[in-house]
């Protein structure tokens, strides 16, 4: 099962450039940990529902009411750059 | 009360006898901190200046016989992953080093409201993700019981204040043990109430399906004054329930003990204790029988899929657009892999890292999926359980703390030492523990209780009880003028 686990494709994945020397040691722990959980291939969970809260519980929605909230202000005062309003980033398109 | 600052109860009372003021107790407090800090590195900021004042209210209202209740004027420290009103939530992460909470957690709002102030921000494992604070950006927190080891995780800061009397009690987060694995290895009470009863609203989330504040405190009854406080409906967290709480059908109970968590990989220490208490609720007329729920050795395994797979999605918030660190580069794409490298730690990038595995498309049925369903088959083990016992007994850690670097090397040494605490996260039970002695080497050790969902007031009553037929007085090497 883990042979195909490709540390440089899920890094990738997951937006997180990784060193050199940092991938050898994370491959390591991921593998050990990957070998541990799979014991869980010998449960049978053939005829087993998911349930999404703990307490099979359903989600209450709220009422479709606006309700104060953050200021446009202060939803934008921790981001490192913006300009008039809005969320300043580098280039999307290279 | 067992430790040498009195229970919140008692406090209360001297506060309406005239015989302390809140503002004495802040100050008492605050110095405790000031003396033991620079050794524990417990607290990650300290709020003095807003703390005495709200404490010269309370003051105010007690003198007037006004007061709003049992928790005014009782300083609490909030771990740093739950948000206060202009203040940091840094989550010990270099991701968030200059984030300031723009809100109030729901549980924060609730706490003001009672008149309680605030000692700070207490340190923890980045993210919430580790056993040890070992993971903190900021450096570790010590255990007040010996410097030399760790205070648990990930709540180490929140367990580690109240033990040393920097805190009268303090909330932590409890994902898969954050807050019962560190009040045991710190001698204090931890409580991770039922899934849902208290907000998550404002606490930085780790892993949505298992996150769960709660209350560490020197007393069982001070962890049922704070939760009593802070647990309710919230429409701002859609997994919030509205509780019906249960109680037992008769006053002679039936406990059983978790059979898979008394043997090989749990010391002979921590069974010790279980074997104490058991012992005490023989002889008060309870009956306590061995039982059997095989699955809960398969626990770990899923956990350490799920909680992973909720944390990659989770944190794929961190991007270095709206909040948090960023690092310069040329293209948005290159900016959010260079932030995410440099802003998080190796342990979070780790399980980010698995989570994303476990989700990527042809694994996702192998891994997350296959976990989510032997995660309904414990929850369905328990139920079946608790059709014949009111309660389970455990230990609450394998062994008692262990010594800085004693478990860093193998991630599944670390791992393990969770092993009697996730399955409660699994099945969002109540669950507490109770310190109950210590080992030979004097590090505290306990013994953790879990109930059905909604059995948290008749399971905060059990551990009150065993806690008075315990009566573990033993105090920590570093509190105030002992250091």
């Amino acid at each position: 099962m883990t042979k195909d686990f490709n540390i440089d494709d899920i890094s990738n994945l997951a937006s997180i450039h990784l060193e050199e020397k940092e991938k050898l040691k994370l491959q390591k722990d991921l593998e050990i940990v990957l070998e541990h959980v799979d014991a869980l291939k010998n449960i049978d969970v053939k005829d087993e529902k998911i349930d999404i809260h703990p307490l099979s519980k359903v989600l209450e929605l709220r009422e479709d009411e606006s309700t104060p909230s953050l200021s446009h202000k202060d939803a934008m005062k921790n981001s490192p750059e913006t300009k008039d309003g809005h969320f300043v980033v580098p280039p999307s398109i290279e | 009360m067992n430790r040498n600052i009195p229970s919140i109860s008692k406090l209360n009372n001297l506060f309406l006898d005239k015989e302390l003021k809140p503002s004495e107790l802040f100050e008492q407090v605050y110095e405790n901190a000031s003396f033991t800090e620079s050794i524990l590195h417990a607290h990650l900021e300290l709020f003095y200046d807003e703390g005495i004042e709200n404490s010269k209210k309370s003051d105010e209202r007690f003198l007037k016989g006004e007061s709003l209740g049992k928790l005014d004027g009782i300083p609490i420290a909030i771990k740093d992953n739950i948000n206060v009103y202009g203040y940091k939530t840094t989550c010990s992460s270099k991701m968030l080093s200059n984030y300031v909470s723009p809100y109030d957690a729901t549980v924060i709002g609730m706490l003001k409201e009672t008149g309680s102030t605030f000692t700070g921000k207490t340190n923890l494992d980045e993210f919430a993700m580790g056993s040890s604070t070992e993971n903190s950006a900021y450096g570790p927190t010590k255990n007040p019981w010996n410097p030399d080891y760790v205070p648990g995780g990930s709540s180490g800061g929140s367990a580690a204040v109240v033990s040393a009397g920097s805190a009268v009690a303090s909330l932590g987060s409890d994902t898969g043990g954050s807050i019962r694995q560190p009040a045991s290895f710190c001698g204090v009470v931890g409580f991770k109430p039922t899934y849902g009863t208290v907000s998550r609203f404002g606490l930085i989330a780790f892993a949505s399906s298992l996150d769960q504040i709660g209350p560490i405190t020197n007393t069982v009854d001070d962890a049922r004054i704070i939760f009593d406080n802070i647990q309710g409906y919230d429409p701002k967290d859609a997994t919030s329930i509205k509780p019906e709480y249960t109680e037992p059908k008769n006053k002679k109970l039936k406990i059983g003990i978790i059979k898979e968590l008394m043997q090989e990989g749990v010391s002979e220490d921590s069974q010790n204790e279980v074997n104490k208490v058991t012992q005490l609720l023989e002889n008060s007329g309870h009956e306590v029988v061995e039982t059997s729920l095989p699955l809960t050795e398969m626990a770990l395994s899923v956990y350490y899929l799920i909680a992973p797979a909720e944390c990659s999605a989770n944190l794929s918030r961190f991007d270095g657009v709206r909040f948090g660190l960023r690092e310069p580069a040329s293209g948005s794409y290159e900016m959010m892999n260079k932030t995410r490298a440099v802003g998080f730690g190796e342990e979070v990038k780790k399980r980010i890292l698995l989570g994303t595995y476990a989700l990527s498309a042809g694994y996702f049925d192998e891994y997350y999926g296959r976990a989510l369903k032997v995660r309904s088959k414990i929850i369905s083990d328990f139920q079946k359980a608790f059709d014949d016992f009111d309660f389970l007994i455990s230990p609450t850690t394998p062994s008692p703390a262990f010594k800085f670097g004693e478990k860093t090397e193998n991630p599944l040494e670390m791992y393990l030492s969770d092993l009697c605490t996730i399955p409660a996260n699994l099945a969002g039970l109540p669950a507490i523990s109770i310190p109950t002695g210590l080992s030979n080497n004097n590090m505290p050790l306990s013994i953790q209780l879990m109930g059905k969902p909604c059995s948290d007031y008749s399971l905060l009553d059990l551990a009150e009880s065993i806690e008075d037929m315990v009566s573990f007085n033993h105090l920590p090497k570093m509190t105030k003028g002992d250091i």
